[in-house]
């Protein structure tokens, strides 16, 4: 072996497009199904929020996403009546907000930090993938392991 | 040709564990500089006693026959 790296990972690159993929990624992953990307479906859902319970959580290390309207969202729908949207604030940065009826607020928060991480997580994924193959690496080996972790295994041969 | 294989950890919070294996010097340097740029910033960095050995060299064998 020559050298071990730990990397900590920036929300950078690929704008809306990029971000949509990862919540995609991740709401397969969490059960959810995407319930609306236009605005007129989004304006029905935020006239629903307003007697539900909402939390909002931030994406870590995310751009500022200057050139994304702040109407652009992704609404997700999740079991028990759990909705998440993605969307970008009024300072640009990328949030998620959970809400839903009949749930406490930590609840809420639990589910909208256990998304976040599984975005950020996805597109991270994506990334090195396409990067890596870009490069001319194969891939040789993909597991998930019990805690989450996704491991990858690539190969190249230099001449 | 010398193979070259990468093994990469993404955690649940995203966090990138890259253990690059077979890459001597400077090669090991360029991909790590890479992989940091694709992913974010590096957290922390540890070479091992290959990453201080000679990179390896392109050889050219010149084989010369020799008349019966």
């Amino acid at each position: 072996m020559s050298a071990i790296l730990i990397l900590t990972p920036l929300i950078v690159g690929g704008g809306w497009t990029a971000i949509s993929a990862a919540a995609a990624g991740a709401a397969v992953a969490l059960g959810l199904t995407v319930r609306a990307t236009a605005k007129e479906e989004i304006t029905t859902a935020r006239e629903e929020i307003a007697v539900k319970n909402s939390v909002e959580v931030e994406v870590k290390n995310s751009e500022v996403l200057e050139n994304v309207a702040t109407e652009q969202q992704i609404v997700l729908q999740g079991e028990g009546g759990v909705e998440v949207r993605v969307k970008r604030d009024a300072r640009g940065r990328c949030v998620v907000c959970a809400s839903g009826k009949g749930k406490t607020k930590a609840q809420l928060k639990a589910f909208a930090e256990r998304f976040t991480e599984r975005m950020t997580q996805c597109f991270v994924y994506n990334r090195v993938m396409t990067e890596l193959k870009a490069k001319g690496f194969q891939v040789m080996s993909e597991d998930r392991a019990k805690d989450e972790t996704v491991n990858i295994r690539v190969r190249r041969w230099e001449g | 040709m010398p193979q070259r294989d990468v093994e990469i950890s993404i955690s649940k919070t995203g966090e990138v564990k890259v253990h690059m294996k077979g890459y001597k010097g400077k090669a090991c340097t360029k991909l790590g500089a890479f992989l940091a740029e694709v992913v974010g910033k590096v957290k922390s960095r540890q070479f091992t006693s290959e990453y201080y050995e000679p990179e390896e060299k392109t050889a050219i064998r010149q084989e010369q026959k020799q008349g019966k």
